[in-house]
């Protein structure tokens, strides 16, 4: 009995890392096209476990996975602008904005009207990571939960179809003959 | 001991066989072979089964179901699999390819000599 309280508050506070996206359900019904990706415990590591380690990319995605408790992707897309309102993403902001989570990178595009914010959960086993991003007519919300390594997953962002960045390193500066 | 030998000689003497035994036998392998009546087959099917044939058809009765059954969850198993795997693998692209995007763009901003 004691084990199975232990189990279920463990499973609660593992649950309770994860942001809690049901607000966003609602939009399902005015959006020409959505996504919902779920992946949780078992569902996560059999998924895991389908990947192949003969395919290179593959291969990283399996390593990049391997410390991570849960994944959520929704994505809406909408006909016209106005489709969704801020005050649809109030609840999620109002999580990102507790304790723990702290936004690392916000990118606005005046152009393309395109707003991406990242935020990442640090302190906390078991940390997390969290992708917010709003254009007239799409909305994108991504939550990982679990360890996570920035840079391969960037690195990963860039091989499935996106040029890899060459981050340009810093050459020191060449001497001077005057220095001399 | 002469007796024996005796008894033995006649028991093993050549005997030549009668004048028709070749027509005989000719006439035998001519004739049509014997037609089992409806009774004789009928009893085939009445006859009881060998105890291994039972054992085997009991083994089979429950290894068949079993096994589709088993092959059934399996292909159920590994169509999750994939699911789970292609929704793992779009996450990601999908997670990757904004942070890589917003990782550009600041670095885009961050150079020397971009205007902010």
């Amino acid at each position: 009995m004691r084990f199975l309280a232990l189990f279920f508050l463990l499973g609660m506070a593992c649950y309770g890392q994860a942001l809690d996206l049901k607000d966003l359900d609602k939009l399902a019904a005015k959006a020409t096209e959505t996504t919902d990706v779920t992946l949780d415990g078992s569902l996560l590591r059999l998924g895991a476990k389908f990947l192949s380690a003969d395919d290179p990319d593959q291969a990283k995605v399996k390593k990049l996975v391997a410390e991570l408790k849960a994944v959520y992707v929704r994505t809406y897309d909408f006909e016209q602008e106005g489709g969704y309102s801020e005050a649809d993403l109030a609840s999620i902001r109002t999580q990102l904005r507790s304790p723990g989570w702290s936004r690392i990178v916000g990118v606005q595009s005046k152009k393309d009207h395109d707003n991406t914010e990242i935020f990442l959960k640090t302190g906390s086993e078991p940390g997390g990571l969290a992708i917010v991003c709003t254009n007239p007519k799409q909305l994108l919300v991504v939550n990982i939960v679990g360890k996570i390594d920035l840079d391969e997953l960037s690195d990963l962002g860039g091989n499935f179809g996106i040029p890899k960045i060459d981050i340009e390193k810093k050459k020191p500066a060449p001497k001077k003959d005057s220095d001399k | 001991m002469s007796n024996l030998e005796d008894d033995l000689r006649l028991a093993l003497r050549r005997e030549e066989p009668s004048l028709d035994f070749a027509e005989r036998v000719l006439a035998r392998l001519s004739e049509p072979p014997a037609v089992p009546t409806w009774r004789q087959r009928w009893a085939v099917l009445m006859r009881p089964p060998r105890l291994q044939w039972a054992a085997v058809a009991v083994v089979l009765s429950v290894l068949i179901p079993a096994g589709t059954v088993q092959y059934q969850k399996e292909l159920r198993y590994r169509a999750e699999g994939e699911r789970a795997k292609a929704q793992l693998l779009f996450a990601v692209r999908v997670a990757g390819s904004r942070l890589h995007q917003a990782q550009r763009k600041v670095l885009e901003t961050s150079r020397p000599g971009t205007r902010l």
